[in-house]
């Protein structure tokens, strides 16, 4: 099945026109939030341990459904895709968006052989405490820990959270000498990032 | 005209270095040492008397410049507080690129290429005045408008350098800038996608199946006046997509739809 | 600093912070307060691990008073809504408490205010999502 044809199987899944197969149940409340929070399992990872099921590194090569990743004390990691694994770049994207450099943490499950099955890869994510030192008319000039960064807004993607409220993509709020949180994508070795996210004090 | 000059630095010289002087003596120290390079230089418990000590010199040496007699060896005394600047600079950058500069204000800055050209034209300034053989009054008295130029321009020089101060006039100047009329009002109006998520993680129906989640957003996209979002999951071992419908009219979690549909989990090409 | 115990478990907001050697802008960020903190470790950062680190951090600007935890202390973390419990040893200082007062992020009906906790990539991303700069979570000793 194609992406559309797949899109418009979920849709009709979850919006109630066509029967499908769902495993477990499939309505609000089938899950007893309360005996899921209920539950204590064993810890996956010791405090303060490496987690083995996570990687960080950048990217040095592309293969079929395979990233190898370096990491910054130089081990290589195998990382494998499938397409229940989520690729955020910017947005969620597919592993096409991948490119040798870019930044990445992955998250999924460590194999015998060494490879991580990834459940969730994150290219060139970055969350960064910021102040805003200057709006421009495409882009925040931000300080960061005394480090200049040039925010890029992205029209259609960048939204901005003001004080908790819900995200809007109205940046109009956003003030001078302010202190922001930016979700963004790093541009690979620049000092340059496209925001996703902007969280801020109206 | 080089003796007139080097009045004019005697004054601007000295203003800076007592001006310097006055954070480093002051209440708010105790904080700017503890941020500066100077706690890496010799340790936290020293970090604060000793930034009171170089406070005490530049007020000293400042002192000596703007108050008579006129001797040599006030500008030499200048000039060395300069170079130990740059030296103390050049180590912070190297050791403690992230600790604060503490030069001209108790504002955390790291120590970045300004801070060197500051120190330059301060070392500059101490070698001309080092060619001043009458007190400033005399220069401002020769050509006071002259005088007042110069001390106005370069004194804007350093601020301008200064990135301690930067709070005090140019983040002003750009937010009146931003104020007058905002480079971002004219964004255009949608839904993003992070408004549906936040939307998704406050309702019941993400709490349902959250324990079964196991990626991020998978896929997103737009049907009628819903917007769809995806995400992998494992259901007792049963490899699956959770589909969730989101309303894009408004924020109604109470709305929120959701599927566990059977996932092929097909190898990327 | 001597600080009242504080009634455990605790809500709180929570984002991530990257540390040790890394790529992009976290590449100067170093092994934080403590020296050792790696984002690829179960690490997160307190507002009160020591006088100079709260001096920064602030959180009684906020009405919280939080006890003093040093380097390696344990904490275990739960979303609020979630059904894992990771463990996290303190790493660093943080997150600035004090900028971001009132504050509030909630999940199916429940809420939490004010960040108290930071934590790594690696512990973050096992219980939340990465592209979600922030999640309520619960804290306890």
């Amino acid at each position: 099945m194609d992406s559309l044809g797949r899109r418009r199987f979920l849709s009709k899944a979850v919006l109630g026109t066509t029967a499908v197969t769902v495993v477990g149940a499939s309505t609000i409340g089938s899950f007893a939030p309360e005996a899921v929070a209920g539950q204590r399992p064993k810890l996956d990872v010791e405090p303060g341990a490496p987690d083995p099921n996570f990687v960080d590194g950048r990217v040095r090569s592309l293969g079929k459904g395979e990233l190898l990743v370096t990491s910054a004390d130089r081990s290589m990691h195998r990382i494998h895709l499938t397409s229940a694994t989520s690729v955020w770049k910017l947005r969620p994207t597919t592993a096409d968006a991948a490119k040798v450099g870019d930044g990445l943490y992955a998250r999924g499950v460590r194999l015998p052989d060494g490879t991580l099955a990834a459940d969730a890869v994150w290219l060139n994510i970055v969350n960064l405490q910021v102040h805003i030192t200057s709006i421009g008319r495409t882009a925040l000039h931000l300080d960061h820990h005394g480090d200049r960064i040039v925010g890029h807004v992205v029209a259609g993607t960048t939204a901005a959270v003001y004080n908790s409220t819900p995200a809007v993509s109205d940046l109009s709020l956003l003030q001078v000498g302010k202190h922001a949180q930016v979700i963004g994508a790093w541009r690979p070795d620049t000092n340059e990032v496209d925001l996703a996210t902007v969280y801020a004090a109206a | 005209m080089i003796e007139w000059f080097a009045g004019t630095q005697q004054f601007v010289l000295g203003g800076v270095l007592i001006w310097a002087s006055m954070f480093k003596l002051g209440r708010r120290a105790p904080v700017a040492a503890r941020r500066s390079a100077l706690r890496k230089l010799v340790g936290e418990t020293r970090a604060v008397p000793a930034y009171r000590a170089v406070g005490l010199v530049e007020l000293l040496v400042g002192a000596l410049l703007v108050t008579p007699p006129v001797l040599v060896v006030e500008a030499y005394l200048a000039v060395a507080l300069s170079v130990g600047m740059l030296a103390y600079l050049a180590y912070a950058k190297l050791r403690a690129p992230e600790a604060g500069c503490g030069c001209l204000g108790d504002k955390h800055t790291p120590v970045r290429g300004r801070g060197f050209v500051r120190a330059g034209v301060l070392l500059a300034s101490g070698a001309l005045a080092a060619w001043s053989t009458a007190w400033w009054p005399a220069t401002l008295a020769d050509a006071p408008l002259a005088w007042v130029a110069v001390v106005v321009a370069q004194s804007a020089v350093i601020v301008a350098l200064s990135p301690e101060l930067d709070h005090r006039w140019l983040l002003p100047l750009r937010r009146w800038r931003v104020r007058v009329s905002h480079p971002l009002a004219r964004t255009p109006v949608t839904v993003p996608l992070e408004s549906s998520v936040q939307q998704l993680q406050r309702s019941d129906a993400y709490r349902s199946v959250v324990g079964a989640l196991r990626s991020d957003l998978l896929d997103s996209w737009e049907e009628g006046r819903w917007r769809l979002l995806t995400y992998s999951a494992d259901q007792d071992g049963v490899a699956a997509t959770a589909v969730f419908a989101v309303p894009l009219d408004g924020h109604r979690p109470q709305d929120i739809r959701v599927a566990l549909v059977p996932e092929s989990g097909e190898v990327l090409v | 600093m001597a600080q009242p115990e504080q009634l455990a478990p605790t809500t709180a907001e929570t984002s991530w912070f990257c540390c040790g050697a890394a790529w992009g802008p976290c590449g100067s960020a170093g092994g934080g307060a403590c020296g050792n903190c790696r984002s690829g470790s179960r690490h997160c950062a307190w507002p009160n691990t020591s006088d100079n680190c709260f001096a920064i951090t602030r959180p009684d600007k906020c009405g919280d008073t939080l006890l003093r935890r040093t380097c390696g202390h344990t904490f275990y973390v739960q979303h609020l809504c979630g059904s894992t419990e990771i463990a996290v040893t303190i790493a660093d200082c943080g997150p600035q408490t004090d900028l971001w007062c009132g504050e509030q992020s909630c999940c199916s009906g429940k809420c939490a205010s004010n960040r108290l906790l930071d934590l790594t990539p690696s512990a973050y991303s096992a219980i939340g999502n990465l592209s979600s700069g922030i999640m309520p979570v619960n804290i306890r000793s």
